[in-house]
């Protein structure tokens, strides 16, 4: 194992290929202090900038042309302006109502979830943590197979099969003509997927929580309920911030979720079309690629905007 | 020391667990049931499951093992598409975590200038979503030749945002008065990455390695977009190939779909306490 | 113990998986599909044409998102064979779903890197291939020379600046499909419906003898029922100068006449919501629906997904609006193109031509697929006409016979670079909108979908 790390090392740094074991510091760039963080982030900023940096420069460049073989040339700022006549608007309204909906969901009841499971009294915690685990581990081209079977429009699917116990009759859950029977079967979805992992997360930041604290807060006469206020709540906040950053980026790019439910990029009057699928049909599927880009940009901002301004507010740049 | 005879409080407290253990059995039972469905699904004809939804109900008379039977008489391509989604999925998380330590130590352990701007680039990648740059980063794997291999699909992703934020975090745990103790006995920068702060990040490794192999194993657009022929297609593709109004391939669908989730479960449950314990002992500090 | 027992279990599959690997990569151990039902799974190993000793088979890459086209280009490929011993070629198809093969093609040749040689493109996705410098190659040579033997409009909707980029597979002449059964049932003489008003009495009928079945069916995220009832009155999705034209009296009139039969409980809007879904298929064939308004494409997705209504199901000419109308549209269609990445143009060429333009090839056309082919003699050849397969089995009356019926009435629609976003508006928002909203103001749903096309 170490060898083969060595190579990897060689093959990263060259000069790195005749470390003598001994302490004569024969070669001071591999000793140097100075340099050694820089060849350490080097993969990073390779990466970053071929693979990151580039593109999101010809991205910018390409949302102000139209991108046609062989004739691609400038148009200004048509493709921004055409931004606003278009579906846009409800593809927005959908990803805002989706992140709205399943960071309420995906985000606090987790935490809870992952309180109990932390806690000294539960039963099983290494069964539940697995079990909820378990939906995170499957692809989203299973997952979207298996709800989109479970929320069948016909009365012998699963969840309509249930509810006519009920004496409810089979509903159009999938862009049927009331929209939030779509949100309903998206936001399932996306709890079922994502609940374990943001346990897992909260799990985590729990551990760096010291016993003492409960324990000397049990001394004080504090209860359950007050403790899980004043030291989890505030303790837990890094996590919470962390698990809200990735569920916002989530929910805004949430793309493959409606793919797969709806059996493409297409769902009936668009109630599954999203930011990103609106972006995916405009530059893949009508080879716009150059109003795709314009779409892309402005979801690019977007994000940036709000995580930003939300990782801001939780104040994480403080501690950096 | 909980176990200290407090008579209301140990009532209550069982009182509560039994209620909770209630709520979460109930949980559980609701996340297992699609596994537990769709498993039922995969011994019915599928085309019967296509048109009606899956149920609950169990079946013995149009339940058989024919789907799995199919599968296995090598007829079709699914398990090329299995060996590539094996191999793919075992390069890209050794190489990832790979890159992603060396280049979390790097942040970790030094002060260098550029360092918070560059962090922040870290913090950047994880919030554009890949999907933005599809278009050009298409044009760029095809002018770097990665079309159709796995290196267009491994490389984008070898110095993950994720995985270097997570390992920073757990090293930051690290004393670096413990480094200097190193260079000490004369070890080289390399030197004290490869052979003391490697192996004490192995715990984090093994959480890390289940998300890079979990996201791998389960990732869905760009390699659709960079695969063509269809003996490199990975496991989700080649399935979701199948998903077509334009032809009967369901009755591999389905079980491939079932068939697909087993290896990566038996990979979890099998590192799971490292797993756990990696998730658990890094954290997330923020 | 339990951990081993795992450990044992995974390395059990994934020596199996390796196993399976194996014995499946060296192919060809099936004997190649000639005559293989059409269920064959689209994953099997292409078939190999066998060698010539005396040259080398040039590979010809195809794509395709259809099963049933590899079926029968396999098979032109074998008779080219057996014609050409000197020119032996080998078809390598892949078939990708729909979406993903159009998006996949479109990158490819934009980008000018990874385009196969041959590749069937859709109609509803073509325009998208004729943006800026056409990446496909011009069939000017082999189309001409047949312009007066075929249906020209099949290959003048795949033309750019006078040239010819496509060949259709088939007119897509659209007809109606009934369910004999339930029209007697209903005591209802299909041969004798002639116009809509007629059909929607039928519909009436129908419902009063059995209130749980439908009369017929309409899309929410296709457009094939509407069209030809659009076409009929002179309407088109485009206009012939490009522009979206779905806010016309003509697709108004349809689309309220349809919704007053979904609101009649005489039409269903479609389960899986196009007449290609899955569930449709099951609703469709377990008897509920007694008509559909289908093109002659559609005969294969009877015989292959709804074998339960074998012996049942008619095929008759459109019902008009108004004495007089031109009974039927061309619609749909895939178009075989030939790339400007393609390796052996001359060649492929050649082949493109006998597969689609020979009488050969059409006349496998109809017994492979079941489609109405673009070459008008082959209609009337015993080749055709007599023949037997799965399916003249299958339905009641000769689809022959109705083509013949309707052969000068089958108007052409317009195709431009507007197509593909209109389509994609209806089949995502208008149909949905107006089916299923409560009391929707039709016109001004379509002026303001139309508004927001953007192309």
């Amino acid at each position: 194992m170490g060898l083969k790390k060595n190579a990897a090392a060689v093959t990263k740094e060259p000069k790195a290929a005749a470390p003598k074991p001994g302490k004569e510091r024969t070669n001071s760039l591999l000793y140097s202090q100075k340099l050694a963080p820089y060849l350490f982030v080097a993969p990073f900023v390779l990466v970053f900038a071929i693979f990151y940096i580039y593109p999101v420069i010809s991205s910018i460049i390409m949302s102000f042309q139209e991108v046609i073989p062989g004739q691609t040339h400038f148009i200004g700022l048509t493709n921004y302006k055409r931004l606003f006549n278009g579906d846009l608007g409800q593809a927005v309204l959908n990803s805002v109502i989706y992140t709205l909906l399943s960071c309420a969901v995906v985000v606090p009841v987790p935490m809870l979830l992952a309180v109990f499971l932390n806690s000294k009294k539960m039963v099983g915690k290494n069964i539940f943590r697995s079990v909820f685990f378990l939906p995170a581990l499957v692809s989203i081209v299973v997952a979207g197979l298996t709800f989109r079977l479970i929320f069948g429009e016909m009365p012998t699917a699963l969840l309509n099969n249930v509810l006519s116990n009920f004496g409810i009759k089979p509903i159009k859950w999938l862009g049927g003509p009331a929209q939030w029977t779509t949100f309903f079967a998206l936001l399932v979805l996306c709890c079922w997927r994502w609940t374990g992992v943001n346990i897992m997360y909260y799990l985590a930041g729990l551990q760096n929580i010291s016993v003492e604290l409960y324990e000397s807060a049990e001394i004080d006469g504090a209860n359950a309920w007050q403790q899980f206020r004043s030291i989890t709540v505030p303790l837990l906040k890094p996590t919470f911030t962390y698990v809200l950053t990735i569920s916002i980026y989530g929910g805004l790019a949430m793309f493959l979720e409606s793919y797969m439910l709806f059996n493409g990029n297409r769902s009936p009057g668009g109630a599954g079309l999203t930011i990103v699928g609106y972006l995916y049909r405009l530059g893949w599927e009508q080879a716009n690629f150059g109003f795709g880009c314009a779409v892309g940009i402005c979801l690019l901002v977007a994000t940036l905007t709000i995580n930003l301004v939300q990782l801001k507010i939780s104040g994480f740049f403080k501690k950096e | 020391m909980r176990k200290t005879p407090k008579g209301i409080k140990t009532r209550k407290f069982s009182w509560t667990t039994i209620l909770l253990l209630l709520l979460f059995v109930l949980l559980a039972v609701l996340i297992l049931i699609p596994f537990y469905s769709i498993f039922l699904a995969s011994l019915r004809p599928s085309t019967e499951i296509m048109r009606q939804g899956i149920g609950l109900d169990i079946d013995l008379s149009i339940m058989s093992f024919d789907n799995y039977r199919h599968l296995f008489s090598g007829q079709t391509k699914y398990f090329t598409w299995f060996f590539n989604s094996i191999k793919i999925t075992a390069v890209q998380t050794v190489l990832t975590l790979l890159v992603s330590a060396f280049v979390a130590y790097g942040f970790a352990m030094y002060d260098f200038k550029g360092k918070n701007v560059l962090f922040t680039c870290v913090l950047f990648i994880m919030m554009i979503p890949m999907e933005i740059i599809m278009l050009p980063l298409y044009q760029l794997t095809i002018k770097l030749g990665l079309m159709d291999s796995m290196w267009g699909i491994i490389l984008p992703a070898v110095a993950g945002p994720l995985p270097i934020f997570f390992f920073r975090q757990y090293l930051s745990g690290i004393s670096r008065e413990f480094l200097d103790a190193a260079r000490v006995d004369g070890c080289s920068e390399f030197g004290i990455f490869f052979r003391i702060i490697a192996p004490l990040m192995k715990p984090s490794f093994a959480a890390m390695g289940i998300f890079v192999g979990m996201n791998s194993w389960n990732s869905f657009l760009w390699p659709m977009i960079v695969l063509r022929s269809s003996e490199k297609l990975t496991l989700p593709i080649g399935l979701n190939s199948l998903i077509t109004p334009y032809g009967n391939n369901y009755d591999v669908l389905i079980c491939g779909a079932v068939f697909s989730v087993i290896p990566i479960i038996l990979l979890f449950l099998i590192f799971q306490k490292q797993f756990i314990a990696g998730m658990t002992a890094g954290g997330v500090k923020g | 113990m339990m951990k081993r027992l795992i450990a044992l279990l995974l390395a059990g599959v994934m020596a199996f998986a390796l196993c399976a690997c194996k014995t499946s990569e060296p192919a060809p151990t099936d004997p190649p599909a000639t005559d293989a039902p059409t269920d064959a799974p689209a994953t099997d190993a292409p078939t190999d044409a066998p060698t010539e000793p005396s040259a080398e088979p040039t590979e010809i890459e195809f794509w395709t998102f259809q099963d049933l086209h590899v079926e029968f280009y396999e098979k032109m490929a074998e008779k080219w064979n057996e014609e050409n011993p000197n020119e032996p070629i080998k078809l390598v198809p892949t078939v990708y779903p729909f979406d993903d093969m159009h998006n996949k093609l479109l990158i490819a040749l934009q980008s000018g890197v990874g385009a196969p040689d041959l590749v069937d493109i859709e109609i509803g996705k073509y325009a998208n291939f004729l943006k800026g410098d056409v990446q496909l190659m011009p069939l000017n040579d082999i189309v001409e020379p047949e312009l007066d033997n075929i249906v020209k409009a099949r290959v003048d909707i795949y033309s750019k600046d006078n040239n010819y980029y496509g060949i259709c597979f088939h007119v897509g002449a659209a007809v109606i499909y009934y369910n004999t059964e339930l029209c007697k049932l209903a005591g209802v003489d299909y041969e004798n419906i002639n116009t809509w008003d007629e059909y929607y009495e039928a519909g009436k009928k129908l419902k009063a003898a059995d209130p749980d079945k439908y009369w017929t069916s309409v899309e929410t995220s296709d457009i094939w029922h509407l069209w030809p009832m659009v076409a009929e009155l002179g309407g088109d999705m485009v206009s012939s100068d490009g522009k979206p034209s779905i806010d016309s009296p003509a697709m108004a009139q349809a689309l309220e006449f349809n919704r007053k039969l979904v609101d009649e409980g005489i039409a269903v809007v479609a389960p899986g919501n196009y007449f290609h879904a899955e569930e449709f298929y099951g609703l469709m064939n377990s008897g509920a629906i007694g008509s559909i308004v289908m093109p002659m494409w559609y005969m294969d997705r009877f015989t292959d997904y709804m074998p339960d209504l074998a012996g049942k199901i008619a095929i008759e000419p459109l019902p008009v609006w108004e004495a007089g109308q031109s009974r039927s549209v061309g619609q749909g269609g895939t178009g075989t193109s030939i790339t400007a990445q393609c390796d052996n143009p001359e060649l492929t060429k050649k082949f493109l031509a006998f597969a689609k333009l020979s009488a050969e090839g059409n006349i496998e056309i109809w017994n492979t697929m079941g489609f109405d082919p673009i070459r008008t003699e082959v209609w009337s050849m015993p080749e055709v006409t007599q023949s037997t397969n799965k399916f003249t089995d299958y339905y009641v009356d000769s689809p022959f016979d109705v083509l013949t019926q309707i052969k000068d009435e089958i108007l052409p629609h317009n195709v431009n670079e507007a197509l593909p976003a209109t389509l994609d508006a209806m089949k995502n928002s208008v149909l949905n909108r107006v089916y299923t909203e409560s009391n929707p103001d039709i016109p001004a749903i379509l002026a303001e979908e139309q508004a927001k096309i953007q192309y």
